[in-house]
């Protein structure tokens, strides 16, 4: 396995520090000097500096008086250096060690999850704090839309969420959107300060997720943008693709809002290649684009009857007319074709349209559907039914008028070359379901008309933008890609990953810097201070339950249906949070209270990945003496060991797994281990002759008397 | 007890513990730690005279250690070839529980490692056929290093010089 170059860098120069090492005193005193930087470098300690020291330092490893072994290590550090530059600069600018090779940089599972790379632990123990605005601006480094995104991510976060090993993910999708409505509520949710007009200017298709991203970036860089959107409406997909009841248009609004308060202009019914031209807006000056015009073409059935029907129809068109304000029911009896959240959420609109009877049809089964699982939960709780391993054959009426869905029931078979089950039709297993309206979600691709213009802009077989992914560059340059554009339809979030880095390369660009060569690991800004809070507090919080709007109101009005939580619960989930960006679950301090001191006290069988043991903070207290053998040896100081009032204190990352009274010497009163401490070195010393009288001294006091004793008596001394 | 004895002769130790530097200096070490260490005694009224003793305490190397028994990780050791009482630092996982169970204070705690650190007589150097570093710089050479035959010598020596009586001499 690979590691982490600035760690591998150390281990060689650790091989030739001291005896054996390299056989000059010169080149010794290089490898020190060089070796203390890049500890540096590897401990977030490092300035800009740092590096270009290095190198001037690899240098002299080369002088001519240099013997041969220390002449080919500096030639072996200077490769590796060159090779790994990359690394160095990410490791000292993002204090951050994506392989967690250089363990007090490893950033929190959920962070590393992110496709924007948010700091989620600090937000979140912001929130848990009631910083709601702190939380805001910490979010905005990697995520202009919070309010948007705590509503409707697909939250990758939550899935790698360690507390999830234990109960639980923590809701952060949730609290962000809660923070989000406080500091907006309290007009706490401010813009940073923008950098000063730099007088060059950009322009962005779209003004979706991506593009919305991509241009708070720049805005707050300095840069001119202008958004070109075709639709009347800011938010792309998420404004005509999401309904109203999960993301309210207020939302989308306000956020975009601030955005524009960064100078963006957003040129609505303004559509690409046809309303303005690419050599148009470089006449204006815009010295760079950037395209994130999504992909909103949905895929047709491609079954007989398709073509003849008006009220076979796309999801992406009818939700697209719905939130543009075409408030009409697609039919009575709608059959949606997919299983998607798309397909979902066209099924859930017809719904609330008016539809009698709403039915997905699937090709696989429930397993398999690729939905959010809560959303398809809700839409069977309104009533939408599901026809699973179904495939469509033909639509089927008379004149203008859909009677049903000719379907074949389908059985799933392992393909080859596939993970995934392929549904085959069963012969003779032919149906109808009724319907009076067809809804085609099965897909959408990207809508490539009008961007001839970027002639050499590649495009792939799947009809995406071809890109670089760490720095979003297409073929042509000073052409840039994000969202859907690239991805084919996926995430909120990936788009604003991908603006975001997009935003930084257009930077670069017209600033003449290279490009990254690799994507940047997410960024660490600091590290806020834990929350103290029992064993039991921590262990027995349990996440909230989400309560929802009232059924009737569900299946009849486009109102939000998660109706979020109250701010107790809020602050109480989020101090639900383990702190993994404190705690980096290296097990160290198990293996040692368990195999080394042979105590066994603590039980926390959620640090390790593979085999999950059970975890209990509380159980702690019963076993552990508070020696302190665990936190002497926690690199990240997640475990840590003091005093307070009396008593001796063992705290994992805030949570107090143990505290016991100190006691004193009886000598000069310094403090000593706890009872359970002198009891457990009394047991191991129980056969070794009793020295002190039972006496409780420090190891000061012990020297002392040992010394009176000591004192030679008699004739021969002081005399 | 190990085969070896550190002697001090108290009467020519005058307590500026250079012995004391030469170890820290020796192990590496920041503030704080003093594997070994000068215990001023007194003053003391001796007749008219106000005395002071200094008392230099390093480990004794007891024959059944205290630290051995109380270490829970094996870090903490006896060699068996001398009997020289020494802490593997690679093992040691900080838990202080030697500290706490020596009756002398031997053992030390570093905050810079988190680990103990103790007098090992200079392992290192007794190895090359040296004498321990408290030993080759204190100034008055109070302080005498060997195996524990050649030292009882010197105090016999010593005794016998102290008790002699020339006016009764029997040649």
């Amino acid at each position: 396995m690979q590691i982490c170059p600035v760690r591998q860098t150390i281990l060689f120069l650790e091989d030739q520090i001291g005896p054996g090492g390299l056989p000059d005193p010169r080149g010794q005193r290089i490898s020190e000097q060089i070796m203390t930087l890049a500890e540096e470098i590897a401990e977030g300690a490092a300035g800009q500096t740092h590096l270009t020291a290095i190198e001037s330092l690899v240098e002299e490893y080369e002088a001519d008086q240099s013997p041969e072994p220390t002449r080919a290590f500096g030639k072996k550090i200077k490769q590796m250096i060159t090779d790994h530059k990359e690394v160095f600069v990410s490791h000292i600018q993002s204090r951050n060690c994506p392989t967690s090779d250089c363990s007090k940089l490893a950033p929190s599972p959920c962070q590393m999850a992110c496709p924007a790379g948010i700091d989620v632990p600090t937000y979140l123990a912001l929130i848990a704090e009631g910083k709601d605005a702190q939380a805001i601006e910490v979010i905005r480094r990697d995520n202009p839309l919070p309010w948007v995104c705590g509503l409707i991510c697909t939250r990758p976060c939550e899935m790698m969420c360690v507390r999830a090993r234990i109960d639980t993910p923590i809701s952060i999708k949730f609290l962000k959107a809660f923070a989000a409505e406080r500091a907006m509520s309290d007009r706490a949710y401010v813009n940073p300060e923008p950098k000063p007009a730099n007088g060059k200017k950009v322009c962005v298709v779209g003004a979706g997720p991506g593009g919305l991203s991509c241009a708070y970036y720049l805005a707050l860089m300095g840069y001119k943008v202008k958004i070109i959107e075709a639709l009347p409406v800011p938010g792309g997909m998420i404004m005509v693709g999401i309904p109203r009841y999960r993301l309210p248009r207020e939302v989308i609004d306000r956020e975009v809002a601030m955005i524009e308060a960064l100078g963006v202009e957003i040129c609505y019914n303004t559509r690409f290649g046809k309303d303005i031209t690419k050599a148009a807006l470089e006449e204006q000056g815009y010295d760079a684009f950037f395209l994130a015009m999504g992909a909103h073409k949905g895929w047709s059935l491609g079954i007989a009857g398709e073509d003849e029907f008006s009220r076979a129809i796309d999801a992406v068109t009818f939700l697209k007319d719905v939130a543009l304000g075409e408030h009409h029911a697609p039919g009575t009896h709608v059959v949606v074709v997919g299983g998607g959240n798309v397909a979902i959420d066209a099924a859930r609109t017809s719904l609330r349209l008016g539809a009698e009877k709403v039915t997905i049809a699937y090709r696989r089964s429930r397993e398999q559907l690729p939905a959010d699982i809560e959303e398809v939960e809700q839409a069977e709780e309104e009533g939408i039914e599901f026809d699973f391993l179904t495939i469509p054959k033909a639509i089927v009426g008379q004149k203008d008028q859909i009677t049903g869905l000719s379907c074949i029931k389908a059985e799933l078979k392992k393909k080859k070359g596939s993970d995934r089950l392929a549904p085959v039709p069963l012969e003779g297993s032919d149906f109808n379901i009724r319907a009076d309206a067809v809804i085609a979600a099965i897909g959408q691709y990207v809508d490539d008309d009008g961007f001839e213009a970027f002639d050499r802009v590649s495009w792939s077989r799947r009809g995406t933008v071809e890109v670089n992914h760490a720095s979003m560059e297409t073929k042509e340059p000073g052409v840039f890609a994000a969202g859907d554009a690239v991805s084919g339809p996926a995430t909120v979030i990936e788009a604003i990953g991908g603006g975001k880095r997009a935003a930084d390369a257009i930077d670069r660009h017209l600033r003449g810097m290279p490009q990254p060569r690799m994507p940047r690991v997410p960024v660490r800004h600091h590290t806020e201070p834990v929350m103290e809070m029992s064993a039991s507090q921590k262990m027995t919080l349990k996440a909230p339950k989400m309560p929802m709007l009232a059924m009737d109101r569900r299946r009849t009005m486009f109102q939000q249906v998660e109706l979020g939580y109250d701010e107790k619960s809020v602050r109480k989930e989020a101090s639900r949070c383990l702190r993994c960006d404190i705690c980096r679950r290296c097990g160290e301090c198990v293996e040692i209270c368990r195999d080394k001191m042979g105590i066994n006290a603590l039980r926390l069988g959620y640090m390790s990945f593979d085999k999950q043991k059970p975890t209990d903070f509380r159980a702690t207290a019963e076993n552990c003496i508070t020696c302190g053998a665990c936190a002497a040896n926690c690199e990240n100081h997640a475990l840590v060991m003091d005093e307070k009032d009396g008593q001796r204190r063992l705290l994992l990352c805030g949570t107090l797994l143990n505290s016991q009274a100190i006691q004193y010497c009886e000598g000069c009163g310094a403090k000593l281990g706890s009872v359970e401490y002198t009891r457990f070195i009394d047991k191991k010393t129980q056969d070794v002759a009793q020295a002190n009288a039972g006496r409780l001294l420090c190891h000061e006091c012990q020297r002392k008397l040992g010394a009176r004793a000591g004192q030679p008596k008699g004739p021969i001394s002081l005399v | 007890m190990s085969q070896y004895y550190l002697f001090q002769d108290t009467r020519k130790c005058i307590g500026c513990k250079s012995c004391e530097v030469a170890c820290k200096a020796n192990k590496n070490l920041t503030r704080g730690p003093k594997p070994c260490q000068i215990v001023e005694v007194g003053p003391k009224l001796i007749g008219e005279v106000p005395k002071r003793s200094y008392i230099f305490m390093p480990c004794f190397h007891c024959e059944n250690p205290w630290c051995v028994s109380a270490c829970p990780t094996g870090a903490m050791q006896k060699r068996s070839k001398d009997g020289v009482v020494f802490i593997d630092k690679d093992l040691c996982v900080g838990c202080k529980t030697c500290v706490s169970a020596c009756p002398w204070g031997a053992p030390q705690w570093d905050p810079e490692t988190g680990k103990v650190t103790k007098c090992d007589y200079c392992m290192d150097r007794i190895d090359k056929g040296l004498d321990p570093a408290c030993v080759t710089s204190c100034t008055t050479a109070c302080l005498k290093f060997g195996k524990v035959e050649e030292m009882t010598q010197i105090r016999r020596q010593r005794h016998a010089e102290s008790v002699a009586s020339f006016e009764s001499a029997s040649f």
